[in-house]
């Protein structure tokens, strides 16, 4: 069992004045799905960023296990909003990519690619440039690339954010079928206020100026779905309704109307 | 009815649904003529205009002979040849150093630019020196590669892979610094180290840029192709172009220019070519 922790992250960019995030901390057991979200501009993404190892901070303690990050690495591998694919490369070779870097050879790189693809819903598509799949579909590409590094950690930026409204809610229900299993530990940055809800177990809302951590909501919802209960069904249920207003309120706290 | 109302009518009857897709740039309307034809339709008043002029007898043949003299030129040159060798020899000749000055200044300035493109100290060393060599005419340092290098061959490939240099750094190294951050941090986040950053996502990434630069460059070499062929020269088309010159024989000099510019035409639709084979996704991602 791994634990990513972050204690008392203080970031702040060159040329700014106010820090981007002061004295968050944060922790992810595997098994958790942990979701921040925020409004614009509360270093949501900075601080998945520093768990990412893209960004050192200027104060406080990032770790696994009580080792500390010092880069970015293949046991927290991030999704990304822009999908951050290799167009020169297939879509097999891109879910590939982080075999490629190991020195995996040929057959056992596509292999293990294609049970990805397969993993994601795009069986058969290993050939297809990824330059000609639509937002969805790249986004799979994405979080299988993500998958083949075979991460303990898997830290994503809005990686629905692009999307449509029906393909995002697909996408949740992979996300959370990828999740289930409780093999991985998830930190997902989201805008959306009923997307946190549905996936996170928990939900981390942050504030700006500086970023910082207003609330934490312990949510019970994805591990029903886990346990085998329809999207529709928890969607329908009065109490996610009320968590739906409850978070909602916190994220727009302290904001002029 | 005329030639232009029946090319209206067969574009309406062809691609109906072209109307509604505008480019932003040239609002052409299907009742407006293609840019295409205007640029045909340009050649053929330009010829027409040449025609004209020297069959009136406005100019002297002997500063600009009718294109029929010039035609019939290409074949005698392309049979019999010009100064001892035929217009295939004097075109291989040019290619071949043009080729070669192409693939040294490709294997200098890929990793020159890759340098200004990913390292503070690359770029200190080399930006300078770039700078520095790219406005220089290639007429004005001629003599001193000769001074140098003598009048053999390889001071005239190396006259024109001075030229090829800065276009294929500089577009390399602005293609190196166009990568998309995202691109870098997914590469380091699956563990991948420096080299495997460059050599999986960086090259990649800069590679439209480069054959754009590629393309550039062989735009360059091509037009200094004269001056290098200026000394000591027994074959080329620039050759051909100025020992034509010395003797007044002016359709041999229109012929070659002429010369020059298709073949220069040709390459540029060869490289267009391999852009779309090499890097098919480029600007659709």
């Amino acid at each position: 069992m791994s634990t990513l922790s972050l204690s008392n992250i203080a970031v702040r960019y060159k040329g700014q004045l106010r820090p981007a995030v002061e004295g968050a901390s944060l922790s992810v057991d595997h098994g958790e799905f942990v979701v921040l979200t925020g409004r614009s501009g509360c270093g949501k993404s900075t601080l998945l960023n520093v768990a990412a190892g893209l960004v050192l901070p200027e104060r406080g303690e990032a770790s696994v296990d009580g080792r500390a990050i010092e880069g970015p690495g293949a046991d927290r591998a991030v999704v990304f909003q822009s999908d951050a694919l290799f167009p020169w490369f297939s879509a097999r070779d891109n879910v590939a990519f982080a075999l490629r870097l190991r020195g995996i050879g040929e057959r056992q790189r596509q292999q293990t690619a294609d049970d990805l693809l397969r993993r994601v819903r795009l069986e058969g598509l290993g050939d297809k440039p990824v330059w000609e799949m639509s937002g969805g579909m790249r986004q799979r590409v994405g979080l299988a690339r993500a998958l083949a590094a075979e991460p303990a950690f898997l830290l994503m930026d809005e990686p629905l954010g692009a999307l449509d409204a029906l393909t995002r809610e697909r996408m949740q229900t992979l996300l959370l079928d990828i999740w289930a299993p409780g093999n991985l530990g998830v930190l997902m940055v989201t805008h959306g206020i009923e997307e946190a809800l549905l996936l996170g177990t928990r939900v981390v809302v942050m504030a700006p100026d500086p970023g910082r951590i207003a609330h934490t909501f312990e949510a019970g919802f994805s591990r029903r779905y886990a346990a085998g209960e329809p999207i529709r069904s928890i969607k329908a249920d009065p109490a996610f309704a009320a968590a739906r207003a409850a978070l909602a309120d916190a994220i727009f706290e302290g904001e002029p109307a | 009815m005329t030639l232009l109302q029946a090319e209206r009518g067969r574009r309406e009857l062809a691609e109906p649904e072209m109307s509604t897709v505008r480019s932003p740039y040239s609002q052409t309307s299907r009742r407006e003529l293609s840019s295409r034809t205007i640029s045909a339709i340009t050649i053929l008043v330009g010829l027409l205009a040449w025609t004209l002029i020297t069959r009136l007898g406005l100019v002297a043949p002997l500063f600009l002979p009718p294109p029929q003299d010039v035609l019939a030129k290409f074949w005698t040159v392309a049979s019999r040849g010009f100064v001892d060798a035929t217009l295939v020899q004097h075109l291989l000749a040019s290619l071949g150093r043009v080729f070669a000055a192409l693939v040294a200044a490709t294997v200098v300035g890929i990793p020159v630019g890759l340098a200004i493109g990913t390292s503070r100290i690359g770029r200190g060393i080399f930006d300078p020196l770039l700078e520095f060599l790219r406005p220089i005419p290639p007429l004005a340092y001629l003599p001193l590669i000769i001074i140098w290098f003598g009048i053999g061959e390889s001071a005239k490939v190396l006259v024109i892979a001075i030229a090829m240099v800065a276009p294929i750094a500089l577009s390399t190294a602005s293609g190196v610094r166009n990568v998309q951050q995202d691109r870098l941090n997914a590469a380091r986040s699956l563990g991948a180290t420096r080299r495997q950053v460059i050599r999986f996502v960086v090259l990649p990434s800069a590679l439209p840029s480069i054959l754009t630069g590629l393309r550039i460059a062989l735009g360059a070499g091509w037009t200094t192709l004269v001056a290098a062929e200026l000394v000591a020269a027994t074959r080329g088309l620039g050759f051909m172009i100025q020992s034509a010159a010395q003797f007044l024989v002016t359709d041999v000099v229109v012929m070659g220019i002429l010369v020059i510019a298709a073949v220069a035409f040709v390459l540029e639709f060869g490289l267009r070519w391999l852009e779309r084979r090499l890097v098919p996704w480029a600007g659709r991602d």
